[in-house]
């Protein structure tokens, strides 16, 4: 099947709406097959919440995580890695329990990026949970513009990011609840209402965020010291406040501060 | 084949959450509640820029072919309930309602007291820019889920 307009796919995945959104002009059914399936494959693998997953039987200690497959061993490696980046703030362990959801999931788009550009595509972006990779330029022939949501008046944006090539990851607790703790005390995190991060990788981005947004207020500190990152953190005062190269990369919004 | 049920109904209501949701140009949605809409008539109606169709899971299809509306628990979260209703028809999920959303009255009153200026007219001015796709944290799913799980079981579904 061949279309010649931008074609969007958006199914339910990992718990969450994934979105691709392909702007060149030949998209086959099979490419967007490809990434659906391959999303499905690690949901199927990682998903804490599926009693057959391998994370669920590492946790039910039926299965240790050196025994797990090939992609469990590549994603724990990956978590000790980023766990180490960010001074233990993201964990895949907070809790007690196997977690990696929050950096599947940015892997997860990697892979489809990865997917997409062996079927020759190069303008598209993929979107997960609010957490996007872009490459290339819209059906506009602009840079992708991405909103940052309103953390309480969610039919609303605070910014808008141009994005070519770039990364787009929000951590908030407007949604889910407290859903991230801060793995050294245990506890959600105080301070801040959300906290997005963008840079050039996707599977980064979503754990500094992650991570800056467990840390607090010193969350853009630590995104300020990282080469091309920058972040944007809104607080429970609703303030915004944002690394020094954060608005540079934003639409022009009249009368910011 | 119990659990297999209910994941496919939590499956459902996403797409259906999904469709109602992300189609739209600009952002809309999520903050003026769910749109009661099934799965069958998203799934019959993908989205104008969908071209290559959007693949609904199909229901189990229940052996006793039940028929009803039922009620999920209530399951809370921060910022308030989830609970969901859903409408049996010989079996088959034909709708799925949120009865409770999260976001509600005590989220909006601590705000009100709050808000500052600064925020307010960033979004003023962000609002008139054409927007592909929006950041921001994942919608409570679980609880949706859970509340989903709990109706299906009441139907005998799960």
């Amino acid at each position: 099947m061949v279309t010649s307009a931008a074609v969007r796919r958006v199914e339910d995945v990992m718990g969450m709406p994934v979105t691709v959104h392909v702007a060149d002009p030949l998209v086959t059914a099979a490419a967007l097959g490809e990434v659906f399936d391959d999303f499905a494959l690690l949901d199927r693998v990682f998903s804490p919440f599926r009693p057959d997953s391998a994370v669920s039987r590492i946790n039910r200690g039926e299965l240790s995580p050196d025994g797990g497959g090939t992609l469990v061993q590549l994603v724990l490696q990956l978590c000790r890695m980023h766990e180490a980046a960010t001074d233990g703030y993201f964990s895949a362990w907070a809790g007690g329990r196997l977690d990696p959801s929050g950096l599947v999931k940015g892997w997860a788009i990697d892979r489809a990026c990865s997917i997409l550009e062996r079927h020759g595509h190069a303008n598209f972006f993929v979107d997960a949970g609010g957490d996007v990779q872009t490459r290339g330029l819209s059906e506009h022939g602009e840079p992708w513009r991405i909103g940052i949501r309103h953390p309480v008046q969610r039919d609303k944006v605070v910014r808008v990011v141009l994005a070519s090539g770039r990364a787009v990851a929000t951590s908030g607790i407007y949604e889910k609840g407290d859903h991230i703790l801060d793995p050294h005390t245990g506890v959600p995190p105080s301070g801040l209402l959300s906290l997005t991060v963008t840079g050039p990788d996707i599977l980064q981005a979503d754990v500094f965020a992650t991570a800056a947004f467990a840390m607090g207020h010193v969350g853009l500190d630590f995104i300020e010291g990282l080469p091309g990152y920058e972040a944007f953190a809104i607080d429970r005062d609703l303030r915004g406040s944002r690394t020094r190269g954060f608005d540079a990369l934003c639409a022009a919004v009249e009368g910011s501060v | 084949m119990k659990r297999a049920a209910i994941v496919t109904g939590a499956a459902m209501v996403g797409v259906a959450w999904i469709v109602s949701y992300k189609v739209t140009p600009h952002p809309v949605g999520l903050a003026s509640g769910l749109p009661a809409q099934s799965p069958a008539s998203s799934a019959a109606s993908p989205s104008p820029t969908d071209s290559t169709g959007t693949p609904a899971p199909s229901p189990t299809p229940s052996p006793s072919g039940a028929s009803g509306t039922f009620t999920g628990a209530d399951f809370p979260n921060r910022f308030g309930d989830v609970q969901v209703r859903l409408v049996i028809t010989n079996g088959k999920i034909s709708d799925v309602q949120a009865i409770q959303l999260p976001q509600d009255r005590q989220e909006s009153a601590y705000i009100s007291q709050v808000a500052g200026p600064m925020l307010r007219d960033e979004v003023l001015q962000a609002q008139s820019a054409r927007i592909d796709i929006i950041s921001g944290a994942t919608y409570t799913s679980q609880s949706y889920a859970q509340s989903t799980e709990s109706a299906l079981q009441q139907a005998h579904l799960g």
